[in-house]
């Protein structure tokens, strides 16, 4: 099984091969848009903002592919942080930009004068325990760093959440086939790998 | 709230970790992969590396150095040392950093920060200043690793780096650094409060109660650790037990 790494050109990469790599998964990143269909299992990562995001897989093409492969060839997905919210219709960071809208929601700012944005450090996540994602996982801590969170329509998409400062930050969407975190497993140790180990092992 | 952080404060010379007192008479305290891997086991919460020679020999930090650390760990890592530009950072992240480190070209250049906070997400881009107690009682903010003295307040160099998107602050005291001897309390708790964004102090830790009291008295967010951890015997899992009994809220190692 083939694990393509989304490169928007936004940037951290390293980490996510070298967790997949851990579990001896065989993880490549994608760079021409056509050889997305090669992949059994994607992942859509790194650091970046949503406006410039958004511009550079449109830039390199990989906007349409990645629609065509998730949506039409319902290809298993992950999204981290960044990742996850551009499965959203609309975020506002850098000025109002289109999402994938794979999931029906939006991305906004943060909007707490009781605690510090970003949300940066180890928090909370809270899941029922019993999804495929979460198993053997139960209100761990995972490494957080955004300033935007996911807010998603429909409430049945929401796997977990996690408490900061008055705001119950959405940390992990799925809708079938699409999986989204907005920590980052590949940063939080041991219990970041189980996660990615269970993504895998669900997907095989 | 969420745990308070742990954070060891690498300083880089090249390929070798160094510590220092004062900012001055650096000695050698080890190499940079296997140091990183034993605190990552530790469960620290990230780890900050820093190259202090880099900006004044106008070089970027080693990015080799950087990949091998992320290769080998699964903890947070921000790096720093001579970030000039969007191309330098971008060097930075591809080599798997999460978070930059600017420090003197952005004191000099506040819009560096917002360019930066643009391209990656003010998330990612972490705003270091050093700095000195002046006579008159505030502090006077340094640049190159403490060598050029700027005349400008810490006060401002925070409103100004704020206004333009960074995404967190290490604030060393150069006075305090290295001597064992306590945070500038009183620093932190002058300016914990003018920082909407998460605040790193470092400089002084000595002991267990020099870090309570750092949590107790000031809003700090997380703590950098050098000469304790490297030079002493004490470690991670040990600091956070003894944090946990006194009350501060540390995420279990």
């Amino acid at each position: 099984m083939r694990v393509g790494l989304i490169n928007g050109c936004l940037g951290n990469l390293g980490s996510v091969i070298s967790a997949f790599e851990f579990y001896k998964y065989n993880i490549g990143i994608v760079t021409a848009p056509e050889s997305l269909k090669d992949y059994d299992v994607l992942v859509l990562a790194g650091v970046g903002n949503f406006k410039t995001a958004s511009e550079k897989l449109k830039k390199y093409n990989l906007w349409n592919f990645l629609n065509e492969e998730v949506v039409m060839n319902k290809k298993p997905i992950l999204g981290i942080c960044l990742g996850m919210q551009l499965f959203a219709d609309v975020g506002y960071e850098g000025g109002e930009t289109g999402g994938f809208g794979w999931i029906k929601g939006k991305v906004v700012k943060i909007e707490d004068n009781s605690v510090r944005v970003p949300h940066i450090g180890w928090n909370k996540v809270i899941s029922d325990g019993d999804t495929l994602l979460f198993k053997g996982i139960k209100d761990e801590y995972f490494y957080f760093m955004h300033s935007y969170y996911f807010l998603p329509e429909d409430k049945d998409t929401v796997i977990a959440t996690t408490r900061y400062g008055h705001t119950d930050i959405v940390s992990c969407v799925r809708k079938d086939n699409i999986m989204g975190v907005q920590f980052h497993p590949e940063k939080s140790q041991s219990v970041g790998l189980k996660l990615i180990h269970n993504f895998m092992t669900e997907n095989k | 709230m969420i745990p308070k952080r742990i954070i060891p404060v690498f300083l880089l010379k090249g390929s070798r970790f160094f510590k220092g007192t004062n900012f001055k008479e650096h000695i050698d305290v080890g190499d940079p992969l296997s140091q990183s891997m034993i605190y990552d086991a530790q469960g620290s919460e990230e780890i900050v590396v820093v190259d202090i020679e880099a900006s004044a020999e106008n070089r970027l930090i080693d990015t080799s150095l950087i990949a091998m650390i992320v290769k080998k760990c699964r903890l947070p890592i921000a790096a720093g040392g001579g970030i000039r530009n969007i191309s330098d950072a971008r060097k930075c992240f591809d080599a798997g950093a999460d978070k930059i480190i600017v420090n003197s070209h952005v004191v000099n250049n506040p819009d560096l920060a917002k360019e930066l906070a643009a391209e990656f997400g003010s998330q990612s881009v972490v705003v270091s200043i050093d700095v000195k107690k002046n006579t008159k009682g505030g502090h006077d903010v340094f640049t190159f690793s403490g060598t050029e003295k700027t005349n400008i307040s810490i006060e401002y160099v925070i409103e100004k780096v704020i206004e333009n998107c960074a995404g967190e602050l290490l604030v060393t005291s150069i006075d305090n650094e290295g001597t064992m001897s306590g945070f500038d309390y009183g620093l932190y708790k002058k300016i914990s409060d003018l920082v909407p964004v998460p605040l790193i102090a470092s400089g002084g830790s000595g002991c267990y109660d020099h870090i309570v009291r750092l949590f107790n008295e000031t809003g700090v967010d997380a703590c950098g650790l050098g000469k304790m951890l490297f030079l002493r015997d004490y470690d991670i899992v040990r600091i956070k037990a003894y944090l946990k009994g006194k009350g501060i809220f540390v995420r279990d190692a």
